[in-house]
């Protein structure tokens, strides 16, 4: 057992963080409901939320962020625990795989849309190739994928990354109850895909779910991939946001702020989820075991 | 029990921080070094300057302009002043938000000198105490070179200046294309619907709010509504709404016929350009008149693009200079601005940037005009004196940010029935 004062100088650094983080959060709550007394507004009010929340711009950019953050983290469930299943079943949960599947989840997010923009634009490497086998007699002929109004081309940046991290993120757990519980039902006659969709697929859930999660929060917060591939109008929720914090017009910032609290407590919200299915997910295992 | 006390202990700090964030006092720096701005006289204020750091924050998009003021301004001002000129590339939008988060916080040594600004940026920064002033009347330049009672001296987007910023460079919105890929140069708003409509999915503007693109729809809104009766317009949503409807009209209509059919735009008018170069549009717009001919010197556009404006001319503004609220160094931001002003760094300005300069002419020397005037402006561009008799001034500050709502609502993948 080490002394708590170690724990507590252990802990130092985290706390640095922590405070910062929440002393953030705390401005952007008290702007958001009116007290910036830089710009001579120190009435606190609740009106910045409820004017947003019926504007239908806002409106109109919270769907997107949901939707786009909902479709990324759904596909990438799926398709990411189909490929953690095609590596399980293959048996290969380790090794030279993973660093493959780890570097999608390396590359920034910026450098994911250059790519996507040179591959998928009219004038990207696909438009260029059907242009050359004469599928296309003119760049406009190739369809706009890109900056469409259903962020079609955000969510497809974020899968190319997130596939990856579910498949990653769900290997270590499935690779180990396919190995033990998985075997065990074969053994005792089950097929291999009843094995795999009655044993070892439930009992991965949890970190499939929690990788679901994690992007889910990300991409519902994220700001470069809608920016740089998303459409003029609906924009997504943190773009708004920053373009209202941009507002030459200062004293239009607790708008701002109140649509990051919208982002905040939304957020908020989704990790509280989380720490409650991983509890549950743990007090699962401990069942198990004792 | 200890978890608990840590984390009662940690949002009890956290709160004490952000109130200390958030509350702060602003307090109204004076002068440098101890220095009383006001009352000093310029040989003062230069003397107080010398060896210290001054701090340029702007737009660093122009790579030309950085380097020209890295080497041509920097070296000017640290033979003659022995000050360190330090340019950092910011977008307004950033330094504005930078000094609200200075002002709120009540840091009263910032980290901004001078700030490259106009427009609705400058209308905010000045409304709400972000910038120090008045200083343009301590700077010997301003009286030597300056016409004071140009209205673009006296006005920015038709605000009142007050001493708050001081000229730096003259810029126009100018439209451009490839004679070689289409012949026509559409100078007109009419002209310019059948263009689009002769070259559907490639032309197109940024979406404002970009400068260069918000520019644009404010000039389409000149052609079709006229310039008048913006000048003196309330900024009210409505109001507006009402006054430029036949212009919205007129873009709805231009909507099929552009890039992505017209619902969505090209982001910055950095995107456009490129997309020009590339050869995915035919037509493009730059707020530095002169920006062809650098692109053909530099290889980027070929040698038949040329510029071109609207008959009825398109708008053309300042930009300026302005002093930070907080700058630590009121007195060199002064010299250098000074300096910027002066004949021989605006003739350097307009030689190796081809940006048109502030200084009047009338009060230039013979030799001194004889050296502008001999300044070569290179290929595919207007002359200074076409560009300058097809000027039209900026709208009200406060009537952008409204146009620009209203063209997000009003006009972005939206078709007239």
């Amino acid at each position: 057992m080490r002394k708590p004062r170690t724990v507590f100088f252990l802990l130092l650094p985290l706390a640095a963080v922590t405070l910062l983080v929440l002393a953030a959060c705390a401005c952007v709550l008290a702007q958001s409901l009116g007290w910036v007394p830089a710009f001579g507004l120190e009435e606190i009010t609740f009106s910045y939320y409820l004017d947003i929340l019926r504007d239908e711009d806002f409106l109109r950019s919270l769907a997107v962020s949901l939707g786009v953050a909902a479709g990324s983290a759904l596909l990438a469930a799926v398709l990411g625990t189909a490929v953690c299943a095609a590596l399980t079943v293959r048996g290969r949960s380790g090794g030279a795989i993973t660093y493959v599947l780890r570097l999608p989840i390396l590359v920034p997010h910026a450098v994911v849309a250059l790519f996507t923009i040179l591959i998928f634009s009219q004038t990207g490497l696909l438009a260029r190739l059907a242009c050359a086998l004469g599928l296309i007699s003119d760049f406009t002929q190739f369809p706009q994928l890109l900056y469409t109004p259903g962020y079609e081309g955000a969510v497809a940046a974020y899968l190319w990354k997130e596939v990856p991290f579910v498949a990653y993120f769900t290997l270590a757990l499935m690779s180990g109850v396919s190995g033990t519980l998985g075997e065990a039902a074969e053994d005792l006659g089950a097929s291999p895909l009843r094995s795999f969709f009655s044993v070892t697929l439930p009992l991965s859930l949890p970190a499939v779910c929690r990788a679901t999660l994690i992007i889910f929060i990300f991409a519902f917060g994220g700001y470069e991939l809608p920016m740089l591939l998303g459409a003029t109008l609906p924009k997504a929720l943190p773009v708004e946001a920053y373009l209202a914090y941009m507002s030459p017009e200062l004293r239009d910032r607790p708008y701002a702020m109140a649509m990051y609290g919208v982002i905040l407590v939304l957020s908020v919200a989704m990790a509280g989820l989380y720490a409650l299915l991983t509890r549950r997910l743990l007090r699962r295992m401990g069942g198990n075991h004792g | 029990m200890r978890v608990k006390r840590m984390l009662t202990l940690l949002l009890a700090l956290a709160m004490a921080l952000s109130l200390a964030a958030c509350g702060g006092g602003s307090g109204e720096g004076t002068g440098s070094a101890g220095l009383d701005l006001e009352a000093a006289s310029w040989e003062e204020v230069v003397e107080a300057a010398r060896g210290t750091t001054v701090t340029f924050y702007g737009w660093g998009g122009d790579e030309n302009r950085n380097n020209w003021l890295n080497s041509a301004v920097a070296d000017y001002v640290s033979e003659r002043y022995d000050i360190t000129l330090e340019v950092v590339g910011m977008n307004i939008e950033d330094i504005l938000a930078k000094l609200a988060g200075e002002k709120e916080a009540g840091t009263e040594a910032g980290s901004i000198d001078m700030i490259w600004i106009n427009g609705e940026n400058f209308y905010s920064a000045k409304e709400n105490g972000l910038l120090y002033g008045p200083f343009t009347d301590k700077l010997p330049n301003v009286e030597a070179y300056i016409d004071t009672e140009d209205p673009e001296t006296l006005n920015d987007f038709s605000m009142p200046i007050e001493g708050y910023e001081a000229p730096y460079a003259k810029a126009q919105l100018v439209l451009y294309n490839d004679s070689a890929v289409t012949p026509e140069a559409p100078a007109s708003a009419q002209a310019l619907l059948d263009y689009c409509r002769q070259y559907p999915g490639r032309v197109t503007y940024p979406a404002p709010p970009d400068f260069t693109g918000s520019a644009f729809v404010r000039n389409i809104i000149y052609e079709v509504c006229g310039w008048e009766q913006f000048q003196d317009m309330e900024a009210d949503y409505d109001t507006v709404k009402a006054a430029i409807e036949p212009a919205l009209e007129y873009l709805r209509e231009l909507n099929p016929y552009l890039w992505n059919e017209g619902r969505t735009f090209p982001d910055t008018s950095t995107t456009v350009d490129s997309m020009f170069a590339d050869g995915e549009l035919v037509m493009s717009m730059s707020y530095a008149p002169f920006t062809v001919a650098t692109g053909i010197d530099q290889g980027l556009l070929s040698d038949t693009t040329r510029t071109f404006v609207f008959d009825n001319g398109t708008i053309g503004n300042t930009n300026y200079m302005a002093i930070a609220f907080n700058s630590p160094n009121k007195a060199g931001a002064m010299v250098v601005i000074d300096a910027i002003l002066s004949a021989e760094v605006q003739l350097s300005q307009y030689e190796t940037l081809r940006e048109l300069p502030v200084v009047d002419a009338d009060k230039l020397s013979q030799e001194e005009r004889a050296a502008f005037d001999a300044v070569d402006l290179g290929q595919g561009v207007l002359t200074q004196a076409e560009l300058l008799s097809h000027r039209l001034p900026e709208m009200p500050a406060d009537l952008v940010p409204v146009i620009e709502e209203i063209w997000l609502d009003e006009v972005v993948g939206q078709y007239n029935d």
